[in-house]
């Protein structure tokens, strides 16, 4: 039988794979499809994996599904950026509106682990004033959940993953020490520090998920900056390596290659289980609850797709809002050439950055904020951006190809508005499953675009200060996709409530970036794992009050 | 009368001491070196003069033990940094002569101070105090100035140190020899002994602070990287209280922590090789994680401050029995 987990699952016949031992397997419980798991997880991302490592470590019998192959990291992954796109959510999907999204490689995976077996493993704290955003600085929504709250889950969080950050963070209320010391920079993040000094902002080196010291087996980074194309070395504590990892010892069982098409429910308007397509077969897991965890695209797709007569617009959905305010974050960036060598791809590719306009709110004229990191983009994509948003082409792109060691670039991660128009519905296309794809709309507000003009000047005029020549913009990119089941502290309102339970379906939750009422100008991953710990805490004190049917 | 009595009994214990030192001598003689007999069979100035070049020996090979740990360290880790600067291969050239020099000194038993090792030792510690000026310049020219990423990444700032510490040492044991058969060695006009246990005393702790940075660094993710930041000072607080005047007890507790922190110094090189296999490839891809690892070489520089304690104790005892 091939070994090639994109073709054939790998966990099975009681065992899933050990990611830190080259072709050894870890032992792993297993339930029948007809015995009902106390809870069911669709995705094993940042937002289902984690969920279902603490469910299981709190005694729930736990099966965690994903569409995605089950990568031994050691093994599979290869340092060539064409191979690696295995690890991306490339099924179809259509695009539309004024601003069309790129999908794929800058926004979605479809792996165990979800995306953060190739995110860039940023590992930032929202602002506190963020989850009041509507209250304390008068735009978006509020969040059901008091920063305090979140501060120490993403405590909790930190030390899970080991995140390796700055000895002082020099912005927002303070937070404990990080687990790990930052690494060291690179060429390109000092260039970074250089414009920022010059500009009088604070910088810092960036907290992230990669590791600066041994833990357990799994190895300190090397700096080759392959980041995004998957590390080969457990160094990056993506989902896979550790959330995953003790899911699986805690006693989940992690189903690979498994499509969940559709949430069944009763006659009571409850969810009974969910329907998957596994090794050419369609399947039907028993569940008492059911967690949607597929990421802000799959996740309204599959609640939509799961339309019964009771439910005719989708489950969790009587708001009107599944789907709905969809957020991507703004991705724009500045590029220079130094005159001295920069390599800015070796190590991690965000090494610094200033969450300056995060924090500050004089000298706007924009609500939300950004934070900007330094960059280090491999070859082939390097290439793209030249030719795709730089226009150049045959000889001008060989020329300017000659020049990639000099290159240096900022880049930002920008707050963008919830709208209710950003969305995400189903067309009547269907894939390779035959189901009904997703169609992703979305358009910037004014206020998108004051705060990517806002960002591009400073930048700009940084990079400049930093000592780059032949600046270019980079208008049109996005990032990470949150919102399209926000939450909320009524029904009306919102699709779940603070505990990411839906206001509909008692026993139906989602747990992932489709949460975020508000995506702040901060990289979400932190944010949604810290959102799963706590959930899986409220789990355990909703089902000791007996308010979860078993 | 009283005097005669004070010096028969001055005279009692110092006998006393002195049969004492022999059998520590021969019973610690791996770790110190070989014994030499000349001063057992002398007597009155003569064993004197043998003893404070059995001293100044033991700082010899003290003070090469560092200059080793210097080589290989600075060997190592300016490779790394490619001898982008000419200047880089200075210590490694001068951790090299204090080395060779220090054999020599090891061995030579002549009761006189030596040119060309005077010389280099001074070279040496030359080369510590401008290494650590070039090595501040490189942390404080870095972005972000005197801070925590360009102390964790920059060039180390005690890590040139060792190289004064082992000229400091070798000097030290070069105006032992000219002492001649003084009774109470003096170097520099200071107490010998005194002089000796001050500097391992500070030594140790500049070195602990060191490696409290980098284990800072590692964030101590193996408990086992707490130990050269605790082991060490609490010696060099033994050291200095037996620099300000503690008794025989004191001094017996000094000599075995100096001991123990000799054979700290070399299971160190153990684990930093077991902190290299954790990294990517092991072992196998020695080339690289040698010099991404923990560095091997740095730990024996512990042993060879604590080998000068010893010695220190040694002239301590001598004095405080002369
Ligand atoms: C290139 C890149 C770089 C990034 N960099 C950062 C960063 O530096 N910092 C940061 O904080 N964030 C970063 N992100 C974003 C971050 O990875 C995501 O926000 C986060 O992983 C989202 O978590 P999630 O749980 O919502 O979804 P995911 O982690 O994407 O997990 C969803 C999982 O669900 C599975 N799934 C979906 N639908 C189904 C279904 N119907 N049946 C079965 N399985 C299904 C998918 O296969 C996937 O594995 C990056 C993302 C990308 C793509
Ligand atoms: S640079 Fe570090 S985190 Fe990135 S792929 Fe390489 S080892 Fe992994």
């Amino acid at each position: 039988m091939s070994d090639d987990p994109r073709h054939s699952p790998r966990a099975r016949n009681g065992r899933a794979p050990d990611v830190f031992r080259p072709g050894r397997w870890v032992s792993m419980q297993q339930y029948a499809d007809n015995e009902a798991v106390d809870f069911v997880i669709v995705g094993t991302g940042a937002g289902g994996g984690t969920l279902a490592c603490k469910l299981a470590e709190y005694g729930f019998s736990v099966v965690a599904l994903d569409a995605g192959p089950y990568f031994r990291p050691l093994e599979d992954f290869a340092s060539d950026e064409s191979e690696q796109t295995k690890l991306y959510w490339t099924d179809d999907r259509i695009v539309d509106g004024d601003n069309p999204l790129q999908l794929g490689s800058n926004n979605s995976g479809k792996a165990v682990g979800g995306s953060t077996v190739h995110f860039a493993m940023v590992s930032l704290r929202f602002r506190p004033e963020w989850f009041k955003a509507r209250t304390k600085l008068g735009y978006g929504a509020d969040w059901p959940i008091d920063w305090r709250e979140m501060w120490a889950y993403y405590t909790e969080v930190e030390q899970a993953l080991k995140i390796s950050g700055p000895i002082n963070y020099p912005w927002g209320p303070p937070r404990p020490r990080y687990p790990y010391r930052a690494h060291p920079l690179n060429a390109a993040a000092r260039a970074l520090a250089r414009g920022c000094e010059a500009m009088g902002i604070a910088w810092t080196e960036t907290p992230l998920a990669t590791l600066s010291a041994p833990r357990g087996l799994a190895h300190p980074c090397v700096y080759r900056g392959f980041c995004v194309a998957g590390c080969s070395t457990n160094a990056k504590q993506s989902a896979l390596v550790t959330w995953i990892p003790r899911a699986l010892s805690a006693g989940a069982e992690i189903r690979d290659l498994a499509m969940v098409g559709r949430i069944e429910t009763d006659e009571n308007g409850l969810a009974v289980g969910v329907h998957y397509h596994r090794q050419d077969k369609w399947h039907f897991q028993k569940a008492r609850n059911v967690v949607v965890a597929g990421y802000a695209i799959e996740t309204p797709r599959l609640l939509l797709n799961s339309a019964t007569d009771k439910f005719p617009d989708g489950l969790a959905n009587s708001s009107g809002l599944v789907g709905k305010n969809l957020m991507a974050q703004a991705n724009q960036a500045v590029w220079g050439v130094m005159e001295e060598e920069v390599r800015s791809y070796k190590g991690p590719p965000s090494l610094a950055i200033t969450e300056h306009w995060n924090y500050a709110d004089e000298g706007k004229d924009f609500f939300g904020g950004y934070c900007y990191m330094s960059q280090g983009p491999l070859p082939q994509l390097w290439a793209k951006t030249q030719a795709s948003a730089h226009g150049l082409w045959g000889a001008r792109l060989v020329e300017e190809m000659k020049r990639y060691n000099h290159a240096v670039g900022l880049k930002i991660v920008g707050e963008m508005l919830p709208q209710e128009k950003n969305r995400v519905t189903l067309d009547d296309e269907v894939d390779q499953y035959g189901i009904r794809i997703p169609r992703v709309t979305y358009s910037w507000c004014d206020n998108d675009k004051r705060l990517i003009d806002h960002s591009i000047g400073f930048m700009s005029r940084a990079l400049t200060a930093a000592g780059a020549k032949d600046i270019w913009i980079q208008h049109d990119d996005t990032c990470h996709l949150n919102g399209t089941a926000r939450m909320g502290s009524r029904p009306d309102n919102s699709v779940v409530n603070a505990d990411c339970r839906s206001w509909d379906i008692p026993n139906l939750w989602v747990c992932d970036g489709s949460v975020f009422p508000t995506v702040g100008g901060a990289n979400p991953s932190l944010t949604i794992q810290a959102i799963a710990c706590r959930t899986a805490d409220r789990i355990r004190s909703l089902a000791r009050l007996g308010e979860i049917r078993f | 009368m009283l005097d005669a009595m004070r010096s028969d009994h001055a005279r009692k214990q110092r006998a006393h001491g002195i049969a004492r030192a022999g059998v520590r001598e021969e019973r610690s003689a791996p770790a110190q070196g070989r014994w030499s007999p000349t001063s057992r069979s002398l007597s009155g100035p003569d064993r004197q003069k043998a003893d404070n070049v059995l001293a100044a020996r033991q700082l010899n090979r003290a003070a090469g033990t560092l200059a080793a740990s210097v080589l290989a360290d600075s060997a190592v880790e300016h490779y790394r940094g490619s001898f982008k600067n000419k200047a880089m291969l200075t210590p490694i050239v001068v951790a090299g002569l204090t080395l060779a020099m220090s054999l020599h000194g090891t061995a030579d038993k002549r009761p006189v101070a030596h040119n060309a090792r005077d010389t280099s030792y001074l070279l040496a510690a030359g080369t510590g105090l401008l290494g650590t000026g070039f090595h501040i310049y490189n942390v404080t020219k870095k972005v972000g100035g005197f801070s925590w990423q360009n102390l964790f990444y920059g060039a180390p700032l005690g890590a040139p140190m060792a190289i004064l510490l082992s000229g400091l040492l070798g000097f030290c044991s070069e105006r032992l020899r000219a002492n001649g058969p003084r009774r109470r060695p003096r170097v520099l006009s200071l107490p010998a002994g005194k002089t000796v246990a001050t500097v391992a005393a500070l030594g140790l702790l500049g070195t602990s602070g060191e490696a409290g940075l980098l284990h800072f660094r590692g964030a101590f993710h193996n408990p086992l990287m707490a130990i050269p930041v605790t082991l060490p000072p609490i010696g060099a607080g033994l050291l200095g209280a037996t620099v300000a005047g503690s008794g025989e007890c004191a001094h017996r507790a000094t000599r075995w922590w100096m001991r123990l922190l000799v054979a700290m110094g070399f299971a160190g090189v153990g684990l930093h090789a077991y902190g290299i296999s954790r990294n990517m490839g092991g072992w196998r891809n020695w080339s690289q994680n040698i010099l991404d690892g923990p560095p091997l070489p740095a730990p024996p520089s512990f042993a060879g401050l604590a080998l000068a304690g010893l010695a220190a104790l040694e002239l301590m005892r001598e004095a405080s029995d002369g």
